[in-house]
C-alpha cells in the first residue's frame, strides 16, 4: 500500500507540525487566559473553544474563503511563496493549528492556573526576572500539562477529517491524510484496506489517551 | 543617605487603608510589630515591589524603587532577601534546589555566611536532599530563611519567619541571626509577634494599627514603657498595654495577636504581669481567671 503508507507519512508529519508550532502559539495565549482580569478574557476563550463545538466543515469551509488565491491572506501567501494556501500541505497546517487549537490551550490554560502566584513572588524576590520566572519556575511546573496538550493535539490533528477534505482535498503526498484514504476505501468499497487503516487509527488513539491519562494523571475536560 | 528607607504613600484594603509618611535609618535593625491585619505583611510587600496598587514613592538608599504607579526598579532588580511567613518554597523540588535559586541568582559579594555556614545553623544538613513537599511548616521556614540570606540581599525583609518553629529552634535562629547581620551589615527588617524576639533582634520597632503607624522608636524604650508586653504561661501573646495597675500589679491589655484568637481581654479575666511593668524590659504576663488567687 504505497498510497497508504504516503498518508500515514503526511498525518504524522502534519501532526508533528501542527503540534510543534501550536508550543509557542498556545504557551503565551494560555499564560494571557490563566493570569488576566480582562473584560475580554471571556471572549477570547470562547473563540478559541469554538473549534470543539463547531461542525468541522463549517471550519473548513470558512478557512477555504479566507485563504484562496483570491483572498487578501491567500494571495499575499501566494506573490510570496507562489504556492496556494489551498488543497497544499501549508494550508493544512494553518487548518490544523486553528482546529487544534483548544487541544493545546486547554489543559495549558489548566495547568498555567494551578502555579502559585506566590511562589513566582518569591522568586521575583530571589532575583528572578519575568523570563526567568518563566523557564525556571513556571515550565517545570507545567510539564504535565505540556505532555498533555502535545499528546492531545497530535492524536486531534491525526483524526482530523472535516477541516482537511475542505481546505485540502485529496491530493496523493500533498493533502491526502489517513481519515481521508480511510474515506476514499469505503467509497470505493475496499473495506479490507479501510479497516486496516481504521483499525491503525482505533489503537493509535486509544494509547494516546492512556499515555495521557497514566502519566501525567490529568483529568482533562473537553465539552464538545 | 545609607540604607535609609523611605516610603510615602497609600493603599487601600478592604479592612482599612495604609497611609504611610516613613522615612527610616535601617543601620539600625527595624522590628515591625501590630495585630493579625494591621497591615506589616502588606508593608514589606510595598517595599518589595509586590503591591502594584500602592500609590506613592519607596525609595531605598537614595534610590527609587517606586514613583506614583510605576516600578522605577521592579523587584527582581532592587537586590533583596526576603522570607515569608508562608515560605513560599519552589514545590516539588529539594531543599538544595530551592536554595540553589538563590545562590545562582546572588551577586559575587563577600560574605562569611557560606552555604554549608547556614545550612548547619538552620538544622538543614539532614534535609538537602528531601523534597520540601515533605517538610513540616517549621523546616520549610527554615529553607524560606536560609534561601533569603542566600541571595545575598542588600535589604533583607523577614515576615514572621520561625512563627512555626518549636521555641528551641526559634531561640538557636534569633541567635545566629543577630551574629550574622551584625557581622554582615545588611539592613533588615523583622515582623513578629514576640516582643522577646524584636527585643533580642531589633533597635527600633514601628507599631502598627489597621494601616496606621501607632508608634516608632527606639525597641528598649518602646518596651520598658510598658506599650509592648510578652505574654507568657497558658497564652503566648503581644499586646499593647492602655492601662496598668501598679499596686495589684496587673494590666488590661489590647491583644494584637489574634493568631491565638485571643482577641482581647476576656470579661473576667486579669492579666497577672510576673515583673513590675514600669521597670525592667521584656515584661512577661500571663492571664488568669478572675476568680483564681494571686499566683505570684
Amino acid at each position: 500500500m504505497p498510497d497508504d503508507m504516503q498518508a500515514v507519512w503526511l498525518t504524522v508529519l502534519l501532526a508533528g507540525v501542527t503540534t510543534l508550532l501550536l508550543f509557542p502559539i498556545a504557551s503565551p495565549l494560555a499564560w494571557w487566559l490563566a493570569r488576566s482580569d480582562s473584560k475580554g478574557r471571556s471572549l477570547v476563550e470562547a473563540v478559541v473553544a469554538m473549534p470543539l463545538v463547531l461542525p468541522p466543515t463549517v471550519l473548513g469551509f470558512y478557512l477555504l474563503v479566507m485563504l484562496n488565491p483570491d483572498s487578501f491572506v491567500g494571495g499575499l501567501w501566494l506573490n510570496v511563496t507562489g504556492e496556494s494556501l489551498t488543497f497544499s500541505f501549508s494550508g493544512l497546517v494553518i487548518a490544523s493549528v486553528i482546529y487544534s487549537l483548544p487541544f493545546m490551550v486547554q489543559p495549558l490554560h489548566a495547568t498555567f492556573r494551578a502555579v502559585p502566584v506566590p511562589v513566582l513572588e518569591a522568586a521575583a524576590t530571589l532575583g528572578a526576572s519575568p523570563r526567568d520566572q518563566w523557564l525556571n519556575v513556571v515550565l517545570p511546573l507545567a510539564k504535565r500539562g505540556y505532555l498533555t496538550g502535545g499528546v492531545l493535539t497530535f492524536a486531534h490533528t491525526v483524526g482530523e477529517f472535516g477541516v482537511v477534505l475542505m481546505m485540502g482535498g485529496n491530493i496523493p503526498g500533498e493533502t491526502r491524510v489517513l481519515s481521508i484514504a480511510i474515506y476514499e476505501h469505503v467509497e470505493t468499497l475496499n473495506y479490507q484496506a479501510a479497516h486496516s487503516l481504521a483499525l491503525g487509527l482505533m489503537c493509535f488513539s486509544f494509547l494516546s489517551l492512556w499515555l495521557v491519562y497514566r502519566y501525567t494523571g490529568h483529568r482533562f475536560e473537553v465539552v464538545r | 543617605m545609607r540604607n535609609q528607607l523611605i516610603i510615602r504613600g497609600c493603599l487601600e484594603r478592604a479592612r482599612f487603608t495604609l497611609d504611610l509618611d516613613l522615612s527610616i535609618d535601617l543601620d539600625e535593625p527595624l522590628g515591625i510589630m501590630g495585630a493579625t491585619g494591621a497591615g506589616k505583611t502588606t508593608l514589606l510587600r510595598i517595599i518589595a515591589g509586590l503591591e502594584p496598587d500602592f500609590t506613592g514613592s519607596v525609595a531605598f538608599c537614595g534610590e527609587v524603587w517606586r514613583d506614583g504607579m510605576i516600578d522605577r526598579v521592579p523587584t527582581h532588580q532592587r537586590g533583596l532577601g526576603v522570607a515569608f511567613q508562608d515560605s513560599r518554597l519552589l514545590p516539588g523540588r529539594t531543599v538544595e534546589n530551592n536554595l540553589n535559586f538563590a545562590t545562582q541568582r546572588a551577586p559575587a559579594v563577600d560574605s562569611r555566611l557560606d552555604y554549608m555556614t547556614l545550612v548547619g545553623a538552620l538544622d538543614l544538613q539532614h534535609l538537602l536532599r528531601e523534597s520540601v513537599d515533605s517538610l513540616s511548616g517549621g523546616e520549610r521556614q527554615r529553607v524560606a530563611l536560609a534561601r533569603a540570606l542566600l541571595a545575598r540581599p542588600r535589604l533583607l525583609l523577614l515576615d514572621e519567619p520561625l512563627s512555626a518553629n518549636d521555641s528551641a529552634h526559634r531561640q538557636q535562629v534569633i541567635a545566629h541571626l543577630g551574629d550574622w547581620m551584625s557581622a554582615e551589615g545588611t539592613p533588615f527588617i523583622y515582623v513578629s509577634h514576640a516582643a522577646a524576639e524584636l527585643a533580642q533582634l531589633t533597635r527600633q520597632v514601628l507599631i502598627l494599627d489597621q494601616g496606621a503607624v501607632r508608634a516608632l522608636g527606639k525597641t528598649g524604650d518602646l518596651l520598658e514603657a510598658g506599650n509592648v508586653v510578652s505574654g507568657t504561661g497558658p497564652l503566648s501573646l503581644a499586646a499593647v498595654v492602655v492601662a496598668k495597675d501598679h499596686h495589684s500589679r496587673t494590666a488590661t491589655l489590647e491583644f494584637t495577636d489574634s493568631d491565638h484568637a485571643v482577641g482581647a481581654l476576656g470579661q473576667g479575666e486579669r492579666v497577672v504581669v510576673c515583673r513590675d511593668v514600669s521597670e525592667g524590659s521584656g515584661l512577661d504576663a500571663s492571664l488568669q481567671p478572675e476568680s483564681d488567687e494571686d499566683q505570684r
